[in-house]
């Protein structure tokens, strides 16, 4: 398991080119909206919060007194679930709260566009960041083979565009390892383009050709070289088809940018830029479906809250709180988007984390590495405004002193699969599990 | 003395460094295998005044001047000049080995990090992972500073064991190295670990801080033992378990020979190199000299079978090709190559986590693939040569040509590998042959030829897969 956890060799094995036809209306002159909003679509952003997100700190259990008592620094009192407007983030009549930071993901809940599902892992969780993520990925326990997207991706989108599949950011997320598929990675619409010698633009054609005959010869089946020459061939196709997509896209939608005033925080800048980025290529790209976004610095084993100002104690600034609100602001502003371009019905959004936190905090103002883990689920197809799951109990931790799990996230994942992508959890899972409900 | 082949000098100069001109290819196969790599190992005799006079000159690396962009460019530098290539090699392992970050260390801190990895590279491990973990970048990356009796911080003292030293299971025999006991009990031995808040920031243990309890670690194992185990009691201890010796000659492995399989001839093979750690007092120097002069590092499977880090693409392409890079001066550097580096995966100071970068595959995405094509382009069509960047002339490039095409191309695929690129070499043929509008037209190594055409091969022979592995 050590050895082959980060490897992927497969990833190249029977590789087969996606179609990479361009679909009629780029050529023509049609009006976007009507073509992209098909009523039929079925569109999935998931969103990944790397190094482990504090649970307790996101889906707060502000009435349990083992709460209080765990988390002497950390833990939030009743009258401090208030968001920035000052406005309760207090779940209803249920006794928990989000993190204040969270004020958009709770107008979203009292709408009924957000569900969360309390109480997510799998039997013996992994405590490292690494096999933790390659178990979430995976959907396995052992965390090897290819990523669950990647096996639904090789069972229902060959043959589809080349952008029928997308991961915003620089390197692929083991969730897209696939056998067939090749999942393009975006960081930057700007540097996603073939270059050429700019002196000589008579030469271009030249240039190209010749990358695509060397790039296209044989290679050893399952060899480095021939990934390698899959997946520069896919970029430099794929970046002309999205050079020209993405130029279409309008909104009347405001992404957070570094000269906002004030200045929104590194983190809400990133992240809405990801997001908007996936706005851009699903209203463009009526194949584009299945989207992936990352959000990394989860691991706060120290000053999760706070700054300098007030010696890392304020519960309503700092580390957590600042990712929490990108995480809540850009989920806000991408459904707000969808809207504008009438896709609001056709997407579902989850995000997920590889484990939460240690119900006890420890004395660096933080939380080492923990189990169980709320999920949430976005969007006009959802059930929201409702939890789903179990809190596992405070008073009846593990041998670690982590939270006992309620709900595999498989059930999750085979859920989204059955009732939203048309696909067979069975298939892709290995295994069917209960559903949750939160798609009907 | 095994003899070593021009192929194989150029092999051990990519691995070991970036790689060379066929000068410097020449020069080292000359000294045979064994004499090869003591040359390269032995960096501290190697004269490298040149490139410690062109730092000084021209960095600003003291405590109110540093900062991360200085500290990148400062790495670049002295990858792309430096005179002892295995010395940096070696650091870049290290660097991803104990994969420290600049998004929570300051500048300073990963800058005095970066000196104790090259001070220490090839050291006895105990006393390397020692210094580095008593070293403020660590102390500051994994917690140890808030890791106090009573309330430990595990951070530290779980990575020690799976990423620093064990692994969670271990890489010959599957067994688990320790349990989550163990990561518990091995973060109370670390509590209190700290650094005096003045320069030059040593080490201090803050005693009313640290838990001088009774520790049990790996019970019912041969290396189980109970005591008041400090910190430094647990390092000699990690060091010296086989499953250390394995893991990190499997890490050796996958950096500098081959990707490392489960089968039971790859794990007899780090089974033997380990015991080189095992029987030589941990000597990083000898485990690594075995390793680098070994039947299994100049064989077929050896050859081209790893991904190139970025790092490796970009200073090897201007290391082999013999391109300038200009550095600029204080605080106003190019961080060409940094950035380029950052965009195709590999961000200097900052591994995406604390397991360091994923390796092969790993930098391979179609962002990252298009970052290589685009560097490439830019490296080969940049002309501004009075500006800080990368850059190659018209004549360092007309003096690797020759007047015919098939031997243009032939030479260039020899100097940037040597590659042997098959049915490729037809296709670049005909691109040199190629005009603007499709037609033939007759190849001559003229100037206008070299500036269109010439530069347009060398990016294109950049943009073969053969190119990105090594």
């Amino acid at each position: 398991m050590a050895i082959n956890r980060r490897q992927f060799i497969k990833r190249s094995a029977g590789a087969v080119s996606v179609g990479l036809v361009m679909p009629r209306f780029w050529m023509g002159g049609l009006a976007h909206g009507q073509e992209i909003a098909a009523a039929n679509r079925r569109i999935f952003l998931v969103i990944q919060l790397g190094g482990g997100s504090d649970g307790l700190n996101t889906v707060i259990p502000f009435t349990d007194s083992r709460y209080a008592s765990l988390r002497p620094t950390l833990a939030f009192k009743d009258t401090e679930l208030k968001d920035a407007q000052g406005n309760s983030t207090i779940l209803g009549s249920d006794p928990f709260g989000l993190n204040p930071a969270m004020g958009e993901m709770k107008s979203l809940y009292d709408s009924g566009k957000a569900a969360i599902v309390l109480g997510v892992g799998y039997p013996n969780q992994n405590l490292s960041h690494f096999f933790a993520t390659d178990i979430w990925s995976t959907a396995n326990t052992t965390g090897a083979g290819n990523g669950w997207l990647g096996r639904y991706a090789d069972q229902r989108l060959l043959g589809l565009s080349g952008l029928s599949a997308v991961n915003i950011g620089g390197s692929l997320p083991k969730a897209f390892f696939a056998d067939k598929v090749v999942v393009p990675s975006i960081s930057s619409f700007a540097a996603y383009t073939f270059q050429t010698d700019g002196r000589f633009a008579g030469d271009r054609n030249n240039q190209v050709n010749t990358f695509h005959a060397t790039n296209t010869r044989t290679f050893p089946v399952s060899s480095f070289a021939a990934a390698i020459a899959h997946e520069g061939i896919t970029a430099a196709d794929g970046a002309a088809q999205l050079q020209s997509a993405v130029a279409s896209y309008t909104s009347p939608v405001h992404y957070p940018v570094a000269t906002d005033n004030p200045a929104p925080s590194q983190q809400v800048i990133q992240f809405c830029a990801a997001l908007k980025m996936v706005a851009q290529i699903v209203t463009t790209i009526p194949d584009a479906n299945l989207l992936y976004v990352q959000l990394g610095g989860f691991d706060h084993h120290s000053q999760e809250i706070g700054t300098n100002q007030d010696n890392f104690t304020n519960k309503l600034v700092g580390a957590h709180a600042n990712l929490l609100r990108a995480v809540s602001l850009g989920i806000k502003l991408f459904y707000d988007d969808m809207e504008a371009h009438g896709l609001a019905d056709n997407v579902v959004m989850m995000t997920w984390t590889e484990f939460g936190r240690r119900p006890n905090e420890n004395a660096s103002h933080g939380t080492d590495h923990g189990t169980v883990t709320p999920m949430f689920v976005v969007g006009n197809p959802v059930q929201g405004g409702r939890l789903y799951g179990q809190q596992p109990s405070l008073s009846d931790l593990d041998n670690a002193g982590n939270l006992k799990f309620k709900v595999d996230f498989r059930s999750v994942y085979g859920e989204i699969i059955d009732k939203w992508l048309g696909g067979d959890s069975q298939a892709v899972l290995g295994a069917r599990y209960d559903a949750v409900g939160f798609l009907t | 003395m095994a003899s070593l082949s021009f192929d194989e000098g150029a092999h051990l100069l990519r691995r070991a460094g970036f790689g060379g001109t066929p000068q410097e290819i020449d020069e080292l196969s000359a000294l045979g295998r064994e004499g090869a790599v003591d040359s390269l190992i032995n960096y501290n005799q190697i004269d490298n005044s040149a490139l410690e006079s062109l730092i000084s000159a021209n960095f600003n690396l003291t405590g109110d001047g540093i900062n991360n962009g200085e500290i990148r460019r400062w790495w670049f530098t002295r990858m792309v000049f430096t005179k002892r290539q295995f010395e940096e090699k070696l650091t870049l392992f290290w660097h991803n080995h104990f994969a420290t970050s600049a998004s929570k260390v300051q500048a300073l801190f990963m800058f005095n990090q970066n000196m104790l990895l090259r001070q220490l590279a090839l050291d006895r491990f105990d006393n390397l992972l020692l210094k580095v973990s008593q070293d403020p970048a660590m102390l500051i990356w994994l917690d140890s500073i808030t890791n106090v009796l009573g309330k430990a911080n595990e951070n530290f003292g779980r990575e020690l064991q799976e990423l620093f030293t064990m692994g969670i299971n271990d890489v010959v025999t599957g067994e688990q190295n320790y349990t989550e006991q163990d990561v518990k009990e091995v973060a109370r031995a670390f509590t209190g670990w700290n650094y005096r808040r003045q320069s030059p920031f040593p080490f201090q243990l803050t005693a009313n801080q640290h838990d001088n309890g009774s520790k049990s670690i790996y019970p019912g194992t041969p290396w189980a033992q109970t005591g008041n185990l400090s910190g430094e009691d647990i390092i000699t201890i990690v060091s010296a378990r086989p499953a250390t010796a394995r893991y990190l000659t499997w890490k050796l492995f996958n950096f500098f020979v081959y990707p490392i399989t489960s089968s039971a001839e790859d794990k007899a093979t780090i089974d033997r190199f380990a015991k080189v750690y095992l029987n030589n007092n941990h000597s990083i120097k000898e485990l690594v000299r075995a390793i680098l002069t070994s039947d299994e590092f100049f064989s077929e499977r050896a050859f081209f079978s790893l991904v190139k880090q970025p790092s490796e693409f970009i200073v090897g392409a201007i290391r082999m090709l013999g391109g300038t890079y200009n550095q600029g001066t204080n605080q106003r550097g190019s961080n060409t190559l940094s950035t380029a580096s950052r965009n195709m995966g590999q961000d200097l100071f900052a591994p995406p986590d604390v397991a360091g970068w994923d390796f092969n595959l790993g930098w391979v995405s179609t962002a990252t693939m298009l970052e290589r094509f685009n560097f490439a382009n830019t490296f080969l069509t940049n002309r501004n040569t009075g500006n800080p960047g990368v850059f190659i002339t018209n004549d360092q490039l007309r003096s690797i040509t020759k007047a015919s095409s098939k031997k243009t191309v032939k030479r260039f695929l020899s100097r940037l590998g040597p590659l042997n690129a098959g049915e490729a070499i037809g296709l670049l043929r005909t691109y040199l042959e190629t005009g603007d509008n499709g037609q033939p037209v007759t190849y001559v190594n003229d100037d206008a030829t070299v500036d269109k055409k010439i530069r347009g091969l060398v990016h294109q022979i950049m943009c073969l897969p053969e190119f990105q592995l090594n």
